[in-house]
């Protein structure tokens, strides 16, 4: 009595495992083209062919196959496998198929190697890793570390009294301003780059459109251009042109859209479409200033407010024991670091709420341990301009200037790192130096290794895909 | 030989479905083939204790926390005393167990192995392999099938979904289909209770094939959708091919019953499109009407987006209607060509299907009318249980193992976790060598699990022991089965029977506070 394996039927793998003598490699037990007859023992899955040894079995299959022709659908049977059935059983059994409603000669826990997991997918979207790619992207997590240390450096210098406050966030201050001053010149030119472009569609929409409505409509719409066609280009060429004040080329290119759609009767609306979604077109400041305005605004709002809370705040946590403070701005910070969203694009005006409020609720604690209010409000200020609006920088930084981006993360890794480098060691310049030394080092050896590490763990991704797997509906969408 | 079956799923009646009407229809049909059969699912909304259904099916309903959707709350080990008690009052041989969400048999399946007893497990359904839910619902159901004796699925997807999720020896996995009672499924023409359309007149049972009805160019076509509108049964393809179904063809109406959650969705297009007098909505219907509203149609559409069996559209043929299904999951397998046209899971596809469906029918192609006939001879309940059947004499070693696994590699890798020929062993040892496989963590809580399931299961030998458990009466059969002793106590009366009931019941309420 030949035993049977089952061993393999509990291995480690996730994956089907066939009931092979030797364990195959664990990555290796569930590729399709193992299924493969040609690769197997063809006494495993095939159907009986011994009629010496089992011939009671096929006694009992070919009694079952008597039955079973008898209940053959009739019209099926006729239009399917005449020929199969009346000449051909004796020598070959009969094709196994994959059809339920076929009483076939085959017992039930028959496996047909031949289609037996032939639409089995393994890994249809693996998109393998590329290690310089890895890197580069690393340095996104690398910068946020980097900052949540600087800013703990600061912590630790005004909480030693080792540093002033004021300069804290002074330095601070200055930075950010120059910050939103290189971001806002960044905005204002991709506002130009997308006014220009709505201009560009609009223009030809309203070109298809006079085309449509008839010649007359030409003469009415050349009041800047002379022709249909030039209309289009003109605009286009105009726009970069337009720079210097917003309302003015929105102005215009109203009139001019107005003029060309009025006398066809379509309307007009598309053409201010490119309007920036804030200001008042009456006023006489250009969006672009009354933006600036809302934000210099807030800004001096914030900075109030920090000012009247900071008494408050100072004593905020005097019944808890410092350690509870340190374990939890520690926990806090690991969240801001965990849910940040590193692959926000520029779109997104604040980072994720969670990982932001993590980080304020545990500069505000941290605040807290500090003795004069002056400290409580430098220190608030400062984490929110290290964990509010530093990381818009950051991120449209890396939008715009990939160099600007390798500069900026070296420059943070340097300041972190030197910081915790005289954190550590209490002073001096050569811990600076030899922090940043190490750090630099250390920094770069470990995105090095972890990039390495993903990629080598690649080989462990299987997922499997198959008919089972829900279908993904495709419906078309429709604009009625 | 007879045997002892316990079948136990969390999904009975009176909760209606597929897996629950599979459980009874192939109780029924073991018990008609000379089988003891019980059934043990937990407590419903009023219903505890032990029920006698149809034909002597005994149901045990075990109270239990159900936690979703008639689910019970997976505790491993609470579960085993009543479970105990329960095989040995019966005396049962074979625990097979239903539907790979059921909490409830996996559990049994675990404490039958711990017993000694052989195991079957029926998977009704299909799973992905990307979401926590389903590595979650994978890992346990490696867990339970590292040491069950024989797995069926309802179609050869599923076998290999099977396959796949508990790492199985394909071998040790059979195909058996579900099927319908053609009975219940019959066409307008064929004499039923409801009156005929006057096409063929009935007179006797044995009418071989009722005469072709000729669908005119200008006849109205009736498409039926009969599914609970769920994301999964393709609701939303539908929602957005009915108007373009019915916007290219005037003569068309469609007849829609079932309810869920996309119901809303359904009424709003039909609002927006205007199409009140041309899709009627049903609502929730009960299985025993399904028939009727299905005959009242021409096409029925199944858009489903996942299936492992679809036995709706087995029942839709056997009315005598053309089918328009998606090509997913199992369903390829189910009907024959000439029943079906298959679309893809997407909208133009679907539209297009429908429109040749309709044109091949204006034609009059196909003979619809003898789709009941075949679907009768393709899927019954008594051949489902025949092949049940071999797989219980292929597990309990009454067919050899060469039998029972043809075409078995012989005389290769011996293996100590195989015991007898054809049989698992049941020595702890074995057993822990199983479980240990599944994973580097899992292997080893699995094993602590059944470990602990073995201490419970000494315990309750010592403090319950065997002896102090009665063992019950069976149901009298009518045809005693050639001197077997379990089936003797055919000749108890009325009365009898009535008391011993009253008396298990009773007992039955004692061992629920166990």
């Amino acid at each position: 009595m030949p035993p049977y394996d089952v061993s393999s039927s509990t291995s480690t793998s996730v994956t089907y495992s066939p009931p092979l003598s030797q364990p195959l490699p664990h990555h290796r037990l569930a590729d399709p083209s193992r299924l493969d007859p040609s690769r197997l023992d063809p006494s495993i899955y095939s159907p009986p062919r011994r009629p010496r040894d089992s011939s009671t079995s096929l006694n009992a299959l070919r009694l079952q196959d008597a039955t079973n022709s008898s209940l053959r659908p009739p019209s099926a049977h006729r239009t399917r496998k005449p020929r199969i059935r009346s000449s051909s059983r004796r020598r070959k059994p009969p094709v196994w198929r994959k059809l339920l409603w076929v009483k076939q000669s085959y017992p039930d826990n028959y496996t047909d190697a031949a289609t037996f997991l032939d639409h089995l997918q393994r890994n249809p979207r693996l998109q393998p890793y590329e290690f310089w790619q890895l890197v580069g992207e690393a340095t996104v997590i690398v910068q946020h570390v980097a900052a949540v240390a600087v800013f703990a450096c600061c912590f630790v210098g005004i909480y030693a009294e080792r540093a002033s406050p004021v300069a804290v966030v002074g330095a601070g201050s200055v930075g950010t301003v120059v910050g939103w001053v290189i971001w806002d010149g960044w905005v204002g030119k991709e506002e130009e780059a997308a006014a220009a472009a709505a201009l560009r569609e609009a223009a030809t929409k309203k070109s298809v459109v006079v085309d449509g409505g008839g010649g007359d409509a030409a003469e009415d719409g050349s009041s800047t251009s002379s022709g249909n066609g030039e209309l289009a280009g003109n605009v286009a060429d105009a726009a970069p042109r337009q720079s210097l004040s917003h309302s003015a080329s929105a102005t215009s290119v109203n009139s001019l859209a107005n003029g060309t759609s009025h006398p066809t009767g379509a309307p007009s609306f598309p053409a201010y479409s490119y309007h920036p979604p804030y200001g008042d077109p009456v006023s006489s400041i250009s969006p672009r200033n009354q933006q600036r305005l809302a934000t210099a605004k807030s800004a001096v709002l914030i900075y109030c407010a920090l000012l009247g809370l900071s008494p408050i705040l100072k004593s905020l946590t005097k019944s808890t024991t410092s350690d509870s403070i340190w374990a939890m701005s520690c926990w806090l910070m690991c969240i801001n670091v965990f849910f940040f969203d590193y692959g926000g694009s520029v779109g997104a005006k604040f980072p994720a709420s969670l990982s932001t409020n993590a980080a304020l609720m545990a500069s505000t604690v941290l605040a807290s341990r500090l003795d004069s209010t002056t400290s409580v409000f430098s220190l608030l200020l400062f984490s929110i301009e290290v964990f509010g609006l530093f990381p818009v920088f950051r991120r449209h930084l890396r939008h715009v200037s990939w160099q600007g981006h390798v500069t900026l993360t070296i420059l943070l890794v340097m300041a972190a790192s030197g910081g915790v480098g005289v954190t550590i060691s209490g002073g001096g310049w050569t811990a600076a130096v030899v922090g940043m030394v190490l750090g630099s080092i250390l920094t770069g050896l470990s995105m090095g290794i972890c990039s390495w590490w993903l990629i080598g763990l690649q080989k462990y991704k299987n997922e499997i895909y198959g008919p089972w797997d829900p279908a993904r509906p495709v419906i078309r969408r429709r604009w009625d | 030989m007879p045997y002892n079956i316990a079948m136990i799923s969390d999904f009975f009646f009176p909760q209606p479905g597929g897996v629950e009407s599979h459980i009874y229809q192939l109780s029924t049909k073991l018990i008609d083939r000379g089988h003891k059969v019980i059934i043990v699912t937990h407590a419903y909304q009023g219903r505890t204790g032990v029920r006698y259904l149809t034909n002597g099916l005994k149901v045990y309903h075990v109270p239990f926390f159900v936690v979703y959707r008639e689910t019970t709350f997976p505790t491993v080990f609470s579960f085993f005393p009543i479970f105990r008690n329960i095989v040995i009052r019966e005396q049962i041989e074979i625990v097979h167990g239903h539907a790979s969400l059921s909490s409830l048999c996996h559990e049994a399946i675990l404490h039958a192995r711990t017993m000694g007893l052989r195991t079957v497990f029926t998977d009704h359904s299909l799973f992905g392999f990307a979401d926590a839910a389903s590595i979650l619902t994978n890992k346990l159901l490696k867990f339970t099938l590292s040491d069950v004796d024989h797995v069926i699925c309802v179609s050869h997807t599923c076998k290999e979904n099977t396959v796949l999720r508990a790492s199985l020896d394909p071998l040790m996995v059979s195909v058996i289909p579900n099927a319908v009672v053609a009975e219940n499924f019959r066409p307008l023409s064929l004499p039923t209770t409801t009156p005929s359309d006057g096409l063929t007149s009935p007179s006797s049972t044995h009418t071989p094939v009722p005469a072709p009805h000729h669908l005119g160019p200008n006849s109205t076509i009736t498409i039926v959708v009969i599914s609970r509108l769920f994301y999964n049964k393709g609701t939303d393809l539908l929602i957005a091919a009915i108007p373009r179904i019915l916007a290219s063809h005037p003569k068309v109406r469609f007849i829609i019953a079932g309810t869920g959650p996309k119901a809303i969705d359904l009424e709003q297009m039909i609002e927006r499109n205007v199409l009140q007098d041309r899709v009627e909505l049903l609502g929730p219907v009960r299985h025993e009407e399904v028939r009727d509203v299905m005959v009242r149609g021409h096409i029925y559409l199944h858009p489903s987006l996942t299936e492992a069996f679809g036995t709706v559209i087995v029942e839709a043929a056997s009315c005598g209607l053309y089918v328009v299904c998606t090509r997913v999951g199992g369903i390829p397998e189910v009907l024959p060509a000439h029943m079906t046209t298959f679309a893809k899971p997407e909208e133009d596809d679907l539209v297009a299907a429908t429109g040749k469906a309709i044109a091949l029918l204006r034609a009059n192609k196909i003979r619809t009318e003898k789709f009941h006939e075949q679907v009768k001879l393709m899927y019954s309940w008594t051949d489902v249980a025949e092949r049940t059947e071999r797989v219980y004499d292929g597990i309990s070693g009454v067919l050899s193992e060469e039998e029972f696994y043809v075409g078995f590699r012989s005389g290769a890798g011996w293996s100590a976790t195989r015991g007898r020929a054809g049989v698992q062993s049941f020595a702890l040892i074995d057993r822990l060598k199983r479980y240990y496989g599944c994973g580097i963590w899992a292997g080893k809580l699995f094993c602590l699990c059944v470990i602990v399931d073995y201490l419970l299961f000494v315990f309750l030998e010592l403090w319950a022991p065997r002896a102090s458990i009665d063992i019950a009466r069976n149901w009298p059969k009518k045809v005693v089965l050639h001197g077997s002793a379990k089936h003797e106590e055919s000749g108890s009366g009325v009365a009898r029977k009535r008391s011993a009931r009253h008396r298990e019941k009773r007992r039955d309420v004692e061992t629920d506070n166990f």
